[in-house]
């Protein structure tokens, strides 16, 4: 008995591994994988919200990531970890589960329920917040402000 | 003997549920030991849907929720103040903020950083969740510098960083939220669970409102902004001075008693100031004032 204890225990290790094996998912709406690990390096693609990408290597803030054939670095708060699924080893009941988990992570305070919040509230400003939210600047001109204000491109993290 | 090795092992899944899927492993677990005939199906049952309900209370904000509270605190922001139209300057704010944001611990958030002027005497500067910033006009007058607009902002990126403006929502509506959701399962929400969401939403929006504008963040909140804020002004090559010779500042008008704006929302100051400074001088941090910078300031703001 105690023998099949320990390999129920090494299964179970095993797949702790399997699940810490990184996968990464995009979690802002848009981010992008550069040639290396700082902010204003030459941009390899441009990657959409929910994107997820195989993980190599991390160094720093920066994970070494792979998609669509194209590798480069793109920073740690743009991505969260993605967690293995393990449905297939236990049927449908699990797969019903996994269903309802992806429920739970994805319809909290949604466009769905902005929609009918400002329905009710008509007199909220929601213009003027697109309109603030479309104030962007350029990277180059970032890149230049920092350099004629003789400050430097920060690493990004410590 | 075998009860006991069998929680034992329930225990390491529910462990191991921690890291991964937590539902799954633990269903994985349990189906292995109904299959080895260690526990009933009954038991498998109980135990799968203890995993889901810890799974479901264990679910944080997403940074997209997070976006969809802030869009909704700065509408609500906006409904009270007008945005200063100074095309020049707000570009320069933003400029300098996402400097800011660049150098902090979290760059990068769903919807961005996007700094703005509000067109009021009040001085202030607020931080909706997920990264909308304003500064007040009367904010901004009292800056005498690039660097230390840059502290102003790079405090208000450390309350974002910090997802201070999230932890002010009381627990118990985000509980209800995740049960909603639970009790929706993967189907579409239908119009009762929808009108129970925009009412949480509601009270969420109310309850960051009700910490930026009226009761403020706590000292404690306020400090670590300032802690925070240093080392994103040193990273990009700011003047972490500059954070505490303004506040220090400030701290003496507030002497003079002014009664509304920041020193109403940010208590304390004078404490934080002492603080902020030892931290400068621990790290041996370097004044920098820089005449490029002085000069495009004057030429901006002044």
């Amino acid at each position: 008995m105690k023998k099949e204890g320990w390999i129920l225990l090494l299964g179970l290790c095993f797949m702790t591994s399997l699940a810490l094996a990184a996968t990464v998912k995009v979690i802002t709406q848009e981010a992008m994988i550069r040639k290396d690990k700082r902010f204003f390096a030459p941009a390899v693609i441009r990657v959409p919200y929910g994107t997820e990408m195989q993980e190599s290597g991390r160094e720093g803030d920066w994970l070494r990531v792979s998609y669509q054939g194209k590798e480069g670095w793109i920073h740690v708060s743009a991505v969260q970890e993605q967690k293995f699924q393990l449905s297939s080893l236990t049927g449908g009941k699990a797969q019903e589960t996994s269903k309802e988990e992806v429920a739970l992570a994805g319809k909290g305070f949604t466009p769905e329920v902005e929609k009918a919040f400002r329905e009710k509230n008509p007199k909220m400003r929601y213009d003027l917040v697109n309109q603030v939210q479309s104030y962007k600047v350029d990277e180059q001109e970032i890149q230049a402000f920092l350099q004629a204000g003789n400050l430097r491109e920060p690493g990004g993290g410590s | 003997m075998m009860k006991r090795f069998f929680f034992g092992m329930v225990m390491i899944l529910l462990s191991l549920a921690l890291l991964t899927n937590c539902a799954e492993v633990v269903q994985v677990g349990t189906t292995i030991g109904q299959g080895m005939g260690k526990i009933s199906p009954q038991d498998k049952e109980s135990i799968d849907r203890a995993a889901v309900q810890t799974a479901k209370a264990a679910r944080p904000m997403t940074d997209e929720e997070e976006y969809y509270v802030g869009r909704a605190v700065a509408a609500t922001i906006l409904g009270q103040y007008r945005l200063y139209a100074n095309d020049r300057l707000t570009s320069y704010v933003n400029t300098v903020g996402q400097a800011a944001a660049l150098a902090s611990d979290r760059p990068f958030t769903y919807g961005g950083y996007h700094f703005a002027i509000l067109d009021t005497e009040e001085i202030n500067a607020l931080s909706c969740p997920g990264g909308i910033i304003f500064i007040t006009r009367g904010m901004l007058q009292k800056t005498k510098s690039e660097d230390e607009l840059a502290a102003v902002l790079a405090h208000e990126v450390a309350h974002v960083n910090h997802k201070d403006g999230l932890a002010a929502i009381q627990k118990s509506r985000w509980v209800e939220v995740v049960s909603i959701l639970g009790s929706g399962a993967a189907t579409k929400l239908g119009g009762a669970q929808l009108g129970q969401l925009v009412s949480l939403f509601q009270g969420s929006v109310d309850d960051v409102m009700k910490t930026l504008l009226v009761n403020g963040y706590s000292r404690e909140q306020e400090s670590a902004a300032d802690l925070s804020a240093l080392p994103f002004l040193y990273r990009v090559g700011y003047n972490p001075y500059a954070l505490v010779d303004f506040q220090e500042r400030l701290a003496k008008e507030q002497a003079g008693g002014s009664s509304r704006g920041i020193f109403t929302t940010h208590p304390g100051m004078s404490q934080r100031v002492v603080k902020a400074r030892s931290v400068i001088s621990q790290n041996k941090w370097p004044r920098r004032d820089d005449p490029a910078r002085d000069r495009r300031f004057r030429e901006t703001v002044s």
